[in-house]
């Protein structure tokens, strides 16, 4: 730590204190509020490991995408897209193993979406960043024009999708009294292992770290970077894609207009925080979930949603901030 | 509106949407000239139309509640400056965990004092924010082609090092740079709250991103953003002039038109249109 960084994680705590005054609730009281909210109870563990469900998926999506040197500002996109053609296929399809069917449809649906990002980026040189802000935009409307029209429930009065049928719930893993635990939870703990695996000990895997870490050295290696990139974009994609299928097979049942709250976005800090290793998107998105899930439960007491966004922001800044001081101080 | 010409009507609408986007993809130019990546314009309109909107309507001077806009932009701004310049953070990373910031901060704000934003904002005409916007592009324009500063700024945002041995501070350039990113982005957001009378939660609705595609179709020069800006607008009036109104027989949704200029964008980076990345080659460098 050295004063510069000392002085903005002091900004930043002098922020979340001017914002809990605004709000007119104690900044103790209401931090401790949320820990308790998030942490303190059966009932509030069963909400923080809800939220980390889609976090951690999205996490781990734009993860993949930072490792190849990509900013997947696009998750959110791909993350209703996917949620859309997981609903579809589970409304539509009832027949033998239609949860894998549904989930296979935002695995692709995701991809799909992330495809001309990375086409963009590897063969026109266009900024991911600016081609994926667009396609998430186009995600929103498209969804939404879906939801009010062919795909809306005709019993309901807002723009939102039937439910789909019981069959197509993806079960609890595990389920005692207040805790509930779901499958979707476990697929993400399971693809944290499995994508450390593939960049530690597989050829394409290291492919992909190098391309990420100086693509002129890695194309001179012989690695293909361009068709890497291509790679890892969908692969970020059909992740998240993945996680948005989840979410409706696991918690929402339904697709509807607004269906992220921005869970890309925030899974872009999720990723960020992790540091190297994809082990660490495990405590950054607890820690975001947390959040999160805190922050629900303080609305009781008056603050508003907006507390999530400020803390979150600051999180990310402060975060960030020490992570390229660090890079700077290694350059020399 | 019932009587007016369709014609006369887009028009209007063309010339309502396009003034913030042409504020805000200035605010944009400045930076990214500079070499600074911004993509927290958003951010910066909606904390202005925010501070804008509930000072006047606490005060009932318009004078204070746009100047505190202004304040609250330049701040974000000043904030974007030293976490890219002084912390060396990534640009994109800083400006998204800005437009958190600006997002979480103007939501609370809102919801806080939702009864003072129900009360009547006398705001300033939006011809005069209109008059603005359309000066400042060719301001803008002639200061890149011909003024010392503008020479400087290019220099810095086309080769920091080059400008670094030629005896140039880019540290220095771009933060006069972002000082008036700060001051369009603030007005684009003075505007956006002085044309809807009152505050709302998100009202910039995704416009700081239009303006950043505008500017990227418009090859990051300010004539032509001013015309994708106009093509935006433009987009837009038509948007609700055909809402609802079928075409070949087939009822186009508004979510068409309201995605098109998204989708147009992509297809100009896709290299369809125009002829490709005209980015400053320093972005992004420190």
């Amino acid at each position: 730590m050295n004063w510069k960084l000392i002085l903005l994680t002091l900004g930043a705590f002098i922020l979340i204190w001017v914002a809990f005054l605004v709000t007119g609730v104690s900044t103790v009281e209401g931090l401790q509020q949320m820990v308790k909210g998030s942490m303190g109870s059966a009932r509030g563990w069963t909400g923080t490991l809800r939220e980390m469900t889609p976090l951690l998926l999205l996490g781990i999506a734009v993860f993949v995408g930072l490792r190849a040197g990509l900013f997947n500002i696009g998750a959110d996109g791909q993350f209703n897209i996917g949620a859309l053609c997981g609903v579809f296929v589970a409304l539509n399809y009832q027949g033998p193993g239609a949860i894998i069917v549904a989930l296979l449809a935002g695995c692709v649906g995701g991809a799909l979406w992330a495809w001309p990002a990375g086409l963009i980026k590897a063969h026109r040189g266009g900024h991911e960043v600016i081609t994926t802000i667009m396609l998430n935009n186009l995600a929103f409307f498209l969804t939404l024009a879906l939801v009010k029209g062919p795909l809306k429930d005709p019993n309901a009065q807002s723009p939102t999708s039937a439910n789909v049928a019981d069959a197509a719930f993806l079960p609890y893993i595990f389920e005692s009294g207040n805790i509930k635990i779901s499958l979707g939870w476990v697929f993400g703990i399971v693809a944290v292992i499995g994508l450390w695996t593939w960049l530690k000990k597989t050829v394409s895997g290291y492919e992909l770290e190098a391309t990420g870490a100086n693509p002129k050295a890695a194309e001179t290696a012989g690695v293909k970077t361009k068709a890497v990139t291509v790679r890892a974009m969908l692969l970020s994609g059909m992740i998240a894609g993945f996680a948005g299928a989840i979410q409706v097979l696991a918690f929402e049942h339904r697709f509807y207009s607004g269906f992220s709250p921005g869970y890309g976005f925030d899974a872009l800090g999720v990723a960020l925080l992790a540091g190297n290793s994809p082990i660490g998107l495990l405590p950054s998105s607890l820690l975001f979930s947390v959040i999160s899930k805190g922050v629900t439960s303080v609305s009781l007491l008056g603050v508003p949603k907006g507390m999530n966004g400020i803390l979150i922001g600051l999180v990310v800044i402060v975060f960030a901030a020490m992570r390229y001081r660090k890079a700077v101080k290694n350059d020399g | 509106m019932a009587n007016t010409s369709p014609v006369i009507s887009v028009l209007t609408s063309t010339l309502t949407f396009s003034a913030p986007l042409v504020l805000a993809a200035l605010g944009g130019l400045c930076s990214e000239r500079s070499g600074v990546i911004n993509i927290g314009l958003e951010g910066k309109m909606l904390g202005a139309a925010c501070a804008t909107g509930f000072v006047t309507q606490a005060t009932g001077n318009a004078f204070l509640g746009m100047i505190s806009g202004l304040m609250t932009a330049i701040l974000l701004s000043f904030l974007h400056w030293l976490l890219t310049q002084t912390y060396r953070m990534d640009h994109i990373i800083s400006g998204m965990g800005i437009n958190l910031l600006a997002g979480g901060a103007t939501a609370l704000v809102a919801k806080t004092f939702s009864s003072l934003g129900s009360e009547k904002m006398n705001a300033f005409p939006v011809a005069a924010y209109w008059v603005m916007a359309w000066t400042a592009v060719f301001g803008v324009y002639w200061y890149l082609k011909n003024s010392r500063g503008g020479l400087r700024l290019n220099a810095v945002g086309q080769d920091p090092d080059k400008a670094r041995q030629m005896g140039l501070k880019p540290v220095k350039v771009r933060f006069m740079a972002l000082l008036w990113t700060g001051v369009f982005t603030g007005i684009a957001g003075a505007l956006v709250v002085s044309n809807a009378g009152s505050f709302t939660d998100n009202m910039t609705a995704g416009r700081g991103y239009i303006a950043l595609a505008a500017l990227i179709l418009g090859g990051w020069r300010p004539i032509p953003a001013f015309f994708a800006c106009l093509f935006f607008g433009f987009l837009d009036g038509v948007q609700l002039q055909l809402q609802g109104q079928s075409l070949f027989g087939q009822t186009i949704p508004v979510e068409f038109w309201q995605a098109l200029p998204y989708l147009v964008t992509i297809l100009a980076l896709a290299g369809l249109l125009g002829k490709g990345s005209k980015a400053p080659s320093g972005l992004g460098r420190a």
